[in-house]
């Protein structure tokens, strides 16, 4: 009985544990993973769960301002991706590779 | 099992593979359409969710430019082999998912302790209007313009600053 309404009723709840699920799957990655480009993606993956906890928050309060906020996260993320990626390039001539551990030598 | 439910499950289904093979497939091209996907699956959840036009947004903007931005950056690498896609260290990594593990299961059951709060909310959203579209709008055109103008100013500023960092010789690291 108490299996069937969990797998019914689609609630709020089940919402954000989806969002926390894919938030520790982007963060796993940004802590497992050495290459930069997928480093970056990991990041994408964890602002994707921000914004779905955001959009489930607005829905279930009736309130647009969780919308509004996610078009700011989104904005954020592609100039994010954009100076990401520039930085990775610039990397790349340097070393011919991108791994996160050519960034110690960024300084100076 | 309602509609709603059934697509509810499949979505989660898809958004967290796709997500689970972003980060462990070695070769970066087959990460960046695995992240697409996810792309794709985020914003039919926005659908179900009744935000349409963040839906559309979703897919345009990181399903299209964001995604190309990716793949045109990684085949201008040509990285086809790939080694050290993880990183060094048995302990360090176990820790690490660890850690990712406990963070999990302590939202997770934050949120389930706290599901009596959100029932209540849960049942007055019925009686809701779906013309999410023209709200957002409103809200976003009439309430936050100030952030709105501020993002146009960012990005223009993401954009110089990006033709700058990629255009200087040697980018970050001039070779003399």
């Amino acid at each position: 009985m108490l299996e069937t309404s969990f797998l019914n009723n689609i609630g709020l709840e089940h919402y954000l544990v989806l969002s926390a699920v894919l938030f520790s799957l982007g963060m796993a990655g940004v802590l497992l993973r050495r290459n930069l480009i997928v480093l970056m993606m990991s990041i994408e993956l964890m602002l994707n769960a921000i914004n779905i906890s955001f959009v489930a928050f607005s829905k279930f309060n009736n309130n647009p301002e969780g919308q509004v906020m996610v078009f700011f996260v989104m904005t954020i993320a592609a100039a994010e991706a954009a100076v990401g990626l520039a930085l990775a390039v610039s990397i790349f001539k340097r070393f011919k590779e991108v791994n996160i551990r050519f960034f110690e030598h960024l300084k100076g | 099992m309602s509609v709603d439910a059934i697509l509810f499950w499949i979505l989660t289904l898809v958004v967290l593979v796709s997500a689970m093979s972003v980060i462990l497939m070695t070769n970066p091209i087959y990460s960046a359409l695995c992240l697409a996907m996810t792309m794709v699956g985020v914003a039919a959840i926005f659908v179900t969710l009744n935000a349409y036009f963040l839906a559309g947004v979703q897919l345009i903007v990181y399903a299209g430019a964001v995604m190309v931005l990716f793949v045109m950056v990684l085949m201008l690498f040509d990285l086809k082999h790939e080694l050290q896609s993880f990183s060094r260290g048995k302990f360090t990594g176990a820790l690490k998912i660890g850690s990712v593990g406990i963070l999990a299961g302590l939202i997770v059951g934050a949120v389930t302790i706290g599901k009596s709060l959100t029932e209540v909310k849960a049942v007055a959203e019925n009686a809701v209007v779906v013309d999410t579209t023209k709200i957002l709008s409103q809200n976003l055109f009439l309430k936050n313009i100030f952030g709105f103008e501020a993002l146009g100013v960012l990005l223009l500023v993401i954009a110089v600053g990006t033709v700058a960092l990629s255009r200087s010789k040697g980018g970050t690291h001039a070779r003399d």
